[in-house]
């Protein structure tokens, strides 16, 4: 395989993963907004739904005019079911947040069945004597210490996207996804 | 190709037991299934086909619960939600069979896309466990992975058999090859307990 060929597989792989972490974005935050009733995140989950049909079909048509070898194309096809799947999962996704856009609040056995999952989603409050407060995700570095990805901040009523710039404000509400063991760890980080 | 539908019997099984099991049961079936796809392993692809039939199963099973527990305009209203929510985890369960499809029909993923896939992707990995590893005899529940470190075991394959998300008291033997999924800084210490390298829990 020359470099070239090396290089676009490699760029295809990294729009694949693109595709699989957006879907499974995707399903925590739409769990998140049935867990918050919370009609921007379904909205996110929404904005997302369109993001991901354009992402897919650049994907595809990557796979497509990269020129491989008929006894490669077996191991494409593969590759292009894998991203068939993952505009599935999103497709999911979008469905579930569509609950929460219906307006009426959700049965509360959804919250509990959430909650009670081994994957989980959560939030929590930033107070002022927390350590997190003014400073920037990376710099607390929340994975490592509770295990719980920040997956949204929702402040004044809008929800943003986390990068690892991102400051952390008192008042905010950090939205995560995890194991349910981490979240008391993140509680206390947030609102000692 | 030929459908298979459980016999099923109605018992009642609380909602959020169902709901639970089938939201959990489709999660883990993704992170196998890639896991699958990735290393080509057809074992583990037809047992996440017998666990898609498990969720349609549950899924059935919730739906009777749903329309048995509805008794006015307000229930229904509210229980459609739930009844939304369930079909959308079992769509997901369906994308698993999907991707474990592409192994059982023998379509595969390049070799070169696996390669490149464990390199970027940090969120899954599969270890053998060395004889040395001090995870051997160890019990999942004994190790604690999850609060130690996010890692999460979701499947032990021993000798021929897959153990698909293992119970607390299930032991870790030398040469088990372990599926898990966590943070990538958790991911990276758990391979190196597993291979040995590393002969501490703690830092």
């Amino acid at each position: 395989m020359t470099q070239k060929q090396q290089t676009r597989f490699e760029e295809i792989v990294q729009r694949f993963v693109e595709l699989k972490d957006t879907s499974e974005l995707m399903m925590d935050l739409a769990y998140s907004s049935l867990l918050l009733n919370s009609k921007e995140l379904a909205e996110e989950v929404q904005k997302l739904e369109e993001y991901m049909d354009k992402a897919h079909t650049n994907f595809e048509l990557q796979v497509l005019s990269s020129k491989f070898k008929k006894e490669e194309a077996k191991g494409f096809l593969g590759l292009i079911r894998l991203g068939v799947v993952t505009e599935k999962i999103a497709d999911a996704a979008a469905e579930i947040a569509e609950v929460v856009l219906r307006g009426i609040e959700p049965h509360p056995v959804l919250k509990l069945a959430i909650k009670e999952a081994e994957e989980t989603v959560t939030y929590v409050h930033v107070t002022e004597n927390s350590p997190l407060a003014n400073k920037t995700l990376r710099e607390v570095g929340i994975p490592e210490e509770t295990g719980m990805w920040v997956l949204a901040i929702r402040r004044d009523g809008k929800c943003v996207r986390p990068k690892p710039e991102s400051k952390i404000e008192v008042g905010d509400v950090l939205i995560a996804s995890g194991y349910a063991e981490g979240e008391e760890d993140l509680k206390k980080l947030a609102s000692p | 190709m030929h459908l298979r539908f459980e016999k099923i019997e109605y018992k009642p099984i609380p909602v959020r037991e169902l709901l639970l099991e089938i939201k959990n049961l489709s999660e883990l079936m993704i992170d196998l299934a890639y896991s699958a796809a990735l290393f080509n392993d057809k074992e583990l692809a037809e047992d996440i086909l017998e666990l898609e039939i498990r969720v349609d199963t549950l899924a059935y099973l919730l739906e009777l619960e749903i329309l048995v527990a509805a008794r006015d305009v307000e229930d229904a209203q509210a229980l459609t939600g739930v009844s939304q929510v369930a079909s959308a985890a079992d769509k997901i369960s369906d994308a698993a069979a999907d991707i474990a499809a592409i192994v059982t029909q023998n379509i595969g993923v390049h070799p070169i896309v696996s390669e490149i896939f464990e390199k970027v992707e940090e969120r899954l990995t599969r270890a053998k466990v060395s004889e040395t590893s001090i995870l051997v005899d160890k019990s999942i529940g004994e190790l604690d992975l999850v609060a130690r470190m996010g890692v999460d075991i979701i499947a032990i394959r021993r000798n021929k058999d897959w153990i698909i998300n293992p119970k607390e008291m299930e032991q870790i033997k030398g040469n088990d090859c372990l599926i898990a999924r966590g943070a990538s800084l958790g991911i990276k210490k758990f391979k190196e307990l597993s291979e040995g390298k590393k002969q501490k829990l703690e830092d």
